[in-house]
């Protein structure tokens, strides 16, 4: 993986991992942080969704600007995150490892998150922002779609 | 269980290390890892990389399939203290 070191991604992944910490020579100690460093992502992703949706709903538009700046500085951490696995060739995007059931709060969370967005924002939402929030976001999802079915038969049996 | 785990599989680690006449700590320090890592491999919570079960199975002067292959006998087959 010689070529993937020289990449200013995986090298600043190094620097802000600390991935030189004489720490993760020890095989069993890197194994276990690897895991909770994976515990501890999925637990800031749940509680920024939680509190975020939280926020919204009950303070309102006030909290728009500040749960939007958060909201947005976690989608740039977990695309981060994402790109560093997909650049060392660990593909995120399988089936088995998309579509399962615990996708449904998240998902559930991330639609209460856009109706408490949508709703604190009624004053200033007009028909047209609100049509392309809806042909973004339907955009998205099928995007999405398209991309895990390529890659579901791209990984199909041999 | 985790990707760490070696999902209860059994091995010989511990035999092999009694025979040997090693503590766990005294295993872990010859192979260059915490003795909580010995105990996690001992009990087949863990399963080492090949490096790692390399140095066990030469710091207990035996092969790797005899500590990790579970229908390997050559431990059973071997007379105390003739390692």
């Amino acid at each position: 993986m010689s070529s993937t070191r020289q990449d200013p991604l995986v090298r600043m992944a190094h620097v802000v991992g600390d991935f030189g910490n004489p720490f993760y020579a020890e095989e069993r100690q890197r194994d276990v942080w690897n895991e909770a460093s994976a515990f501890g992502l999925q637990l800031v992703i749940w509680c920024t969704l939680g509190v975020g949706t939280t926020t919204i709903w009950v303070v309102g538009a006030a909290a728009v600007p500040y749960v939007t700046v958060v909201l947005v500085l976690l989608g740039v951490v977990c695309a981060l995150t994402v790109a560093y696995a997909q650049h060392l060739g660990v593909d995120l995007t399988g089936r088995d490892r998309v579509l399962r059931w615990r996708l449904v709060p998240y998902a559930a969370l991330v639609v209460a998150l856009t109706v408490g967005l949508v709703r604190a924002q009624e004053e200033r939402l007009t028909a047209s922002t609100l049509a392309g929030m809806v042909t973004g976001a339907a955009v998205v999802l099928l995007a999405a779609y398209v991309v895990t079915r390529r890659r579901g038969k791209r990984a199909g049996p041999p | 269980m985790g990707r760490t785990s070696a999902q209860g599989r059994s091995n010989a680690v511990r035999t092999a290390r009694q025979l040997a006449g090693l503590t766990q700590a005294e295993l872990a320090a010859a192979v260059g890892v915490s003795r909580q890592t010995v105990v996690a491999v001992e009990a087949g919570d863990y399963a080492p990389s090949v490096y790692l079960a390399l140095s066990l199975a030469a710091r207990l002067a035996t092969t790797v399939e005899a500590l990790f292959d579970p229908e390997s006998t050559v431990l059973e087959a071997t007379p105390r203290g003739t390692r």
